[in-house]
């Protein structure tokens, strides 16, 4: 089904947007997850050591200004984290990573919203906090209302909203601010089938506009179509990095092999 | 085009430690930078606290009154202690122990109930709290409607020391962002610390001359015979800000208002200054595991 058309490769003249060398993120699992104080309080008495455990492990990438990047791979891959590690919402605990730009990340759309306010007033939260000039996003605001096609909904407080409403307003957002980096995290998907087109649409234009796009999906399809170039994660590390079909048809190959030995396993038990 | 206020460039590396000096500089950095953040925040806090009840900001004002009343059926008719114009007498303490611990567990739950957005995107997260401690303030200005209102069924005491409510009020804020810097990081980590401080906040209150005075601790037998104890109860900084507020809005009771007790007023704003710094820097150094922890 996958038409190959891809986009040829960007040219590597141009700088790199992001250059990551070496990233691992490491997650103590001491204080990870609602701990209370009592298990807090268990672990730092039992003397055994709380197991490290490495999310992303020898990450290195570059991002070429202009292209558009797939990040795919299994759930719990670390292809999350290592947006949140692009964003600066994250430190690497190893490497490092240079970003030359500015990046818009509303990595779950619109999960950050205030419910009790409009979403007007959300439009001009949003924007305070992603560090927006206030003048800028004011006189963005237009755009963003009209953009999210929310109707007389955008003066009503966020509760009122259906989540297709909510992911609109969202996308929005993240995209009227023209960032040079745009992180996506699975917001393909949201929406309605005419939103979804609609964003499909702003995302091409986006990616037309020369800016560099990191997009993680699993969207096969989509990878394939419109990403110069995508990284395969698994358990952390990057298991293939290139051509989009090549990449894709790798991951097929392993989804289909991990449901096969999932289903011989199942099967020696007896099942 | 610069269309952020972030830095268009971002190199980050495994982290190395910043000295306390220089986490100091970035959280005022932070707030300096975010001052419509905190705006924003502080509005929409305000807005949330009055919307959601049917009398609205009416509540802000009843709260205390209510509160008050039933601490004069409880002391003055049930324990029969007679103090004259009592319910201005504990009125004076309700006011502002009811600002410090609805900021402080605001505060206690503003990093934590952000969650969502502090795993989407990159902001300082120092706002959070100073906004709770901030909007808390709002809270205390809507007491001062009862208090005026309680003061004119008592007119002799109203005096000229009233003008230093405000001078008392910055040194409990100041005392308040302190703790609420502590308690906002404290709580990503120890979620269990919400129910804690309830219980810490309540024994506060007891052990603190709120419906009594500290004359009345001092001339008890217990303290007299133990030196140790009253020093410490001395220095709580609540004993210091309720004896102030009482010292200016009530007097003794049988005196009229005078100035507080500059030397411990001044001491306790020293203090405080120290631990909203010792505070942001704690907070500061743990920022960047909140996203990992939440």
């Amino acid at each position: 089904m996958a038409i190959a058309t891809t986009p040829p490769p960007v040219s590597a003249a141009s700088p790199l947007a992001i250059d990551a060398a070496n990233l691992g993120v490491r997650y103590s699992l001491r204080f990870t997850k609602k701990t209370t104080l009592r298990q807090s309080l268990g672990q730092v008495f039992s003397r055994e050591a709380a197991e490290p455990f490495w999310a992303l492990r020898n990450v290195s990438f570059g991002l070429v200004r202009g292209e558009s990047l797939a990040v795919i791979g299994p759930n719990g891959a670390g292809k999350s984290t290592l947006l949140q590690v692009l964003a600066g919402i994250i430190l690497p605990s190893e490497g490092s990573v240079e970003v030359r730009g500015h990046v818009s990340s509303l990595l779950t759309l619109g999960a950050g919203f205030d419910q009790d306010l409009s979403g007007r007033e959300n439009i001009l939260l949003a924007g305070a906090f992603m560090g927006l000039d206030d003048g800028l996003v004011r006189q963005l605001l237009p755009s963003i209302v009209e953009y999210a096609d929310l109707g007389q909904f955008i003066d009503a407080p966020l509760k009122t909203y259906s989540s297709g409403m909510r992911a609109r307003l969202g996308f929005a957002i993240a995209t009227s601010v023209d960032p040079d980096i745009l992180l996506l995290d699975e917001v393909l998907a949201t929406g309605d089938a005419e939103f979804r087109e609609k964003s499909k649409a702003r995302v091409i234009e986006l990616v037309k506009a020369a800016k560099g796009i990191v997009l993680v999906t699993h969207d096969m399809v989509w990878v394939e179509e419109y990403c110069n170039r995508a990284i395969l994660l698994e358990k952390g590390r990057v298991v293939v990095e290139g051509n989009p079909s090549e990449v894709v048809r790798t991951h097929m190959e392993h989804s289909a092999a991990r449901k096969a030995e999932r289903a011989a396993r199942l099967g020696s038990a007896g099942l | 085009m610069s269309t952020t206020s972030e830095a268009p460039a971002a190199f980050r590396h495994a982290a190395s430690r910043p000295g306390p000096l220089h986490s100091l500089r970035e959280a005022v950095d932070d707030i300096t930078s975010r001052q419509r953040l905190v705006r924003y925040l502080v509005a929409a806090d305000i807005r949330r606290k009055g919307a959601d009840t049917l009398l609205g900001n009416l509540w802000w004002i009843m709260d205390p009154l209510l509160q008050m009343g039933v601490y004069v059926v409880f002391v003055s008719l049930i324990l029969s202690v007679k103090t004259p114009d009592y319910p201005l007498f504990v009125l004076s303490a309700i006011l502002p122990w009811k600002w410090f611990t609805s900021s402080v567990s605001d505060a206690a739950g503003s990093v934590i109930s952000q969650e969502k957005l502090i795993k989407q995107i990159q902001f300082p997260k120092l706002v959070l709290p100073v906004a709770a401690t901030t909007a808390g303030v709002v809270g205390f200005l809507f007491g001062l409607i009862p208090l005026a209102g309680i003061m004119l069924l008592y007119q002799h005491r109203i005096s000229a020391s009233l003008v230093f409510i405000p001078a008392i009020a910055l040194v409990q804020f100041l005392f308040t962002l302190g703790t609420a810097l502590f308690v906002s990081a404290i709580n990503v980590f120890f979620r269990d610390l919400g129910n804690v401080l309830r219980h810490l906040l309540r024994l506060w209150f007891y052990l603190s001359p709120a419906l009594y005075s500290m004359s009345t601790l001092d001339a008890s037998s217990t303290f007299q015979h133990n030196p140790v104890l009253r020093t410490l109860a001395h220095a709580n900084p609540f004993a210091i800000l309720f004896e102030s507020y009482r010292a200016v809005i009530y007097g003794k009771p049988d005196g009229s208002p005078h100035a507080p007790d500059l030397q411990s007023l001044v001491l306790l704003l020293v203090a405080s200054i120290l631990l909203v710094a010792l505070g942001a820097i704690v907070f500061k150094r743990l920022e960047p595991s909140y996203a990992k922890v939440l």
